[in-house]
């Protein structure tokens, strides 16, 4: 086995209940790296909600907080506001951050709190059998649109930039390398970080959406139809020919939640100590 | 140059996925007989001395399942 998962992960867990060839195996490796090489295996809280991606903070032998669908995100917060200590990292998929839990990745974005969040993005709902997800492309045939899907589907990326994350970046699972240096950069990153990933998942999106249900296949469409952009202007350029841009987006500091609230108390402390509440 | 002392398959993960074979710019890989725990066929290293370490087949395992050992450095001149 990989020195990394002798390491980290549970054995009595393993080996992993993703289907053969799925991407979410290749994210916890890089994850792992990403952690092995700047050696906080040991601050890590994780927290994570109900999907196939949901599991890969389960196989990992941190403390991990597995929750309601969608509120991965929430309980992650309250983890960072009890002990902001912690290096607080939320896995989700894109049915469990975008659809259900959509408005807590909005409001942990404004609030910009320290934490990172790891959107899984496989196009699909694969745990529950290949329904169509708010990731899904136009026109693709699932299980719950048999004729085409006529919705558009939803840039998590572009929604966490609007919301106020301070960090995005998108990469995938064809890209093991840029993506353990994305999830480096997140990690150290002060405020909201979010890196959406995209994997493959042969046995749904591959089957019923792009045609195959050959793991080489899948990872071969997502080399296709993957195109990392230097500059994130470029984005839109890369979208009109139906590709996907990849790419560190936005890096920038903002004031983080958990510091103006510790700065708010003493400003009231103070305050209240010179005789008056204000 | 550098060189694989051996590849290493855990039985007990492997689900057969292949996607080592496809990854790999050398043809190290084939289709094997043998088959893990979880009766999927294997990959084999067929072209051990194909291999030049880049780990890319490591790094594309889903089932962490890889590991590819590489040669001592100076190996024979000792």
């Amino acid at each position: 086995m990989n020195p990394l998962g002798e390491k980290y992960l549970r054995k009595d867990f393993l080996p992993f209940l993703f289907c053969p060839g799925c991407g979410n195996g290749m994210i916890t490796q890089a994850f792992l790296q990403a952690v092995d090489d700047l050696g906080i295996f040991d601050d890590l809280a994780l927290t994570a909600g109900i999907g196939c991606s949901a599991w890969i903070a389960v196989y990992m032998h941190a403390d991990v907080l597995k929750v309601l669908h969608g509120r991965a995100i929430p309980a992650a917060i309250g983890l960072k506001a009890t002990n902001p200590s912690r290096k607080v990292v939320t896995f989700t998929g894109d049915g469990d951050g975008l659809a259900i839990g959509g408005l807590h990745l909005l409001h942990a974005a404004r609030r910009n709190i320290d934490m990172t969040v790891i959107l899984v993005n496989n196009q699909i709902y694969a745990m529950t059998g290949g329904q169509v997800a708010p990731s899904t492309q136009a026109g693709s045939r699932t299980q719950t649109t048999p004729y085409g899907s006529v919705e558009k589907p939803l840039d998590g990326c572009r929604v966490a930039t609007a919301a106020g994350a301070t960090l995005v970046s998108r990469w995938s699972t064809a890209h093991p390398k840029q993506l353990t240096r994305a999830f480096k950069k997140a990690l150290n990153h002060r405020g909201f970080s979010f890196v959406e990933v995209l994997s493959q998942c042969p046995v749904q999106t591959g089957r019923y959406i792009l045609g195959s249900g050959s793991p080489s296949f899948n990872l071969q469409w997502l080399r296709d139809h993957c195109v990392p952009v230097e500059d994130p202007a470029r984005m839109g350029e890369v979208e009109a020919q139906g590709k996907v841009p990849l790419g560190d987006f936005l890096e920038i500091q903002n004031p983080e939640f958990m510091e103006e609230v510790q700065r708010m108390n003493r400003e009231a402390k103070e305050a209240r100590g010179k005789g008056g509440d204000r | 140059m550098k060189g694989a002392e051996r590849i290493e398959i855990d039985r007990r993960y492997c689900k057969g996925c292949m996607l080592c074979q496809y990854v790999c710019k050398y043809e190290v890989f084939e289709v094997g007989q043998e088959r893990s725990a979880l009766d999927y066929l294997m990959p084999r290293a067929a072209k051990l001395e194909n291999c030049r370490v880049c780990r890319l087949c490591e790094s594309h395992c889903p089932d962490m399942a890889l590991v590819v050992v590489a040669k001592k450095k100076g190996k024979g001149k000792e």
